[in-house]
């Protein structure tokens, strides 16, 4: 990646230009903009192979472009770091991988800590709070194995939250979650957009999207649509995203109800809608 | 002073103290590749670090340079160098490209050996099965002791990877665990991943001339395998499986004498034993408490964790039998 350096759109939380990515020569990722202002709750959309992991990860520089750059609050994200928590997605770790919840939750600031430096009481009572902020203080000495799956995926919201970051980056947080974790992350989304964070969360569940996030980015290898939810969450842009077959509810100008999004991961249980 | 030298002379402390060191050296690296899902690449590095050997031995005539360690530590990157390319080609999986790269490198080095050094102690043979018995003949002098030099490689070997594991503990725990996150967080994984590699083909070598490719990576898969199944804490299992990789050394050692059968081979048949009794009597995973648990299922304890039943095979395994109402 080429950084240009110095200041580059310091009024928005992230910026995201001429983005390209391949794997083995098929492009996954093709010429992508995009802009989310602060203090939005982002959602990123779109079909199975989108992109849309893809993206996060050329964010965080997992997964190294063919061009483009990533620019954080003005900065290249080399340099913002710190203001960045990034939540894979559940699936993408070994959960009996032998640690402690605590532990885990305590990972989150090895980047503050720095190379070679131990975690101490602090980071331990950092992780506890934590901890407690997702309901899960008492599971703090659980071997990750033992917990269920949105017990896990808390945890590694715990993660995120003890890095007291200004961007959230999130794969699927609500990937194969039951619906009493599905409503605490909601709140816990909320309440960080309150405190002027941004969110920007890879997103399967069409249903949910204008309920639980107010910025919307379509992706399908390009960019879509991408904007507030008000104003992109259209069948039209849909249909752009995903084909003429999927059918959406509440989106304004199309057909109505129920849809069956496309992929939706297996065992996933079903969801109740919220309001 | 010459109690020490008497100690260090005894053929059986040397035979010893040498399988104990390779298989801690070994086992502290070894409990990172397992987790890693990529123990394999001990047997590859083991064969390959010998195309280094014969390198170096090429290229200052003698075998008796620490310049062999160094070829033997690029030989092993350019095993896992080459099946990186092969995987990121999308044309093999990583075992089929391991089982493509270490075998080229390994041939290649014979055949070095047969046209170009012939007539030197070197040969696929003692490289995959090594002669621990002998150890304790090669002798240095240091500080006015006579240690034997397989003894005093593997001293030196053991501490560097003990360093390695104490300074960079955090690094390795979130490398193996979640490199997204140690690539985020600007902790370098792939650097971890290529230190790792590096000690663990300067460590193949060191462990060469005593124990051979075979028990070094029976030391290096076996020992933490088993404290994986025995603990559920990472510091433990590295310790768990030092303590078996020592046992294992001094058991296997008395049972060679015992039965006049290979020291080695009985070093690595007894870190299998270690497996086994692990694999039946672990708290958790083993299956005897497995057994256990399915006569006396735990209630579920609450919705929470009754809703995600299922998604892992640990998750109704939260109480060991002692647990169990009945």
């Amino acid at each position: 990646m080429t950084v240009v350096g110095g200041v580059h759109e310091p009024t928005l939380a992230l910026h995201v230009e001429d983005l390209t990515a391949s794997y083995a020569h098929q492009a996954v990722l093709w010429d992508v903009d995009l802009n989310v202002p602060p203090g939005v709750l982002a959602a990123i959309v779109g079909p199975n192979g989108a992109g849309k992991s893809t993206l996060l990860r050329c964010i965080i520089g997992a997964v190294r472009p063919n061009a483009g750059h990533v620019y954080v609050h003005g900065r290249p994200y080399r340099e913002q770091r710190r203001r960045v928590a990034y939540v894979p997605q559940r699936t993408s770790v070994d959960w009996d991988f032998p640690t402690t919840a605590l532990d885990v939750v305590t990972m989150g600031l090895y980047g503050r800590l720095g190379w070679f430096r131990r975690p101490r009481r602090t980071e331990a009572d950092e992780a506890l709070e934590a901890l407690a902020m997702v309901g899960m203080d008492d599971f703090a000495d659980r071997q990750i194995a033992q917990l269920s799956g949105g017990q896990q995926q808390r945890v590694f919201l715990a993660r995120a939250l003890v890095q007291d970051a200004d961007l959230y980056l999130m794969d699927e947080p609500f990937a194969g979650v039951d619906a009493t974790t599905e409503r605490a992350i909601v709140d816990l989304l909320k309440d960080l957009r309150a405190r002027g964070k941004t969110v920007v969360a890879v997103h399967h569940d069409l249903q949910t999207v204008a309920t639980y996030f107010d910025w919307l980015a379509l992706l399908n290898v390009r960019v879509i649509a991408q904007g507030p939810v008000t104003e992109t969450y259209t069948a039209e842009n849909l249909h752009a995203a995903y084909g003429p077959r999927v059918v959406l509810l509440g989106a304004t100008g199309g057909p109505a109800p129920a849809a069956a999004p496309a992929d939706r991961a297996p065992g996933e249980e079903a969801r109740t809608p919220v309001a | 002073m010459t109690a020490l030298q008497a100690w260090l002379d005894a053929p059986s402390v040397t035979i010893v103290a040498v399988g104990a060191l390779v298989g801690v050296a070994a086992t502290l690296l070894g409990t990172f590749l397992v987790l890693r899902r990529e123990s394999m690449l001990s047997d590859a590095i083991s064969h390959a670090v010998l195309l280094g050997i014969v390198g170096a031995y090429l290229l200052t005539g003698t075998l008796d340079t620490p310049l062999h360690v160094v070829g033997a530590a690029l030989a092993g990157l350019a095993t896992v160098v080459l099946t990186d390319l092969l995987v990121r080609s999308r044309r093999v999986k990583q075992d089929a490209a391991i089982g493509l790269v270490f075998p080229a490198l390994f041939a290649a080095a014979v055949l070095l050996i047969n046209v170009y050094a012939r007539d030197v102690h070197l040969d696929a043979d003692a490289v995959l099965l090594g002669e621990i018995a002998f150890a304790w003949l090669d002798v240095v002098r240091v500080g006015g002791l006579e240690v034997a030099r397989s003894l005093l490689t593997m001293l030196v070997v053991t501490v560097l990877n003990l360093a390695f594991v104490v300074l960079a503990y955090k690094e390795l725990k979130l490398a193996t665990f979640d490199p997204a996150l140690a690539v985020a967080l600007g902790l370098r994984p792939g650097l971890i991943g290529l230190a790792l590699l590096s000690l663990l083909s300067v460590t193949a070598v060191g462990a060469f001339d005593a124990v051979g490719a075979i028990l070094f990576v029976a030391f290096v898969i076996v020992p933490p395998t088993a404290a994986y199944l025995l603990t559920d804490r990472l510091w433990r299992m590295l310790a768990y499986g030092s303590a078996i990789a020592v046992a294992s050394s001094v058991i296997g050692y008395r049972v060679a004498v015992a039965l006049d059968v290979s020291i080695g081979g009985s070093m690595a048949s007894v870190t299998g034993g270690f497996l086994l009794l692990a694999l039946a009597l672990g708290p958790r995973h083993g299956l005897i408490a497995r057994a256990l648990r399915r006569r006396a299922p735990r209630p579920p304890a609450g919705a929470d964790l009754a809703s995600s039943a299922g998604t892992s095979a640990h998750t109704t395994a939260a109480a060991g039998p002692a647990g169990a109402p009945r």
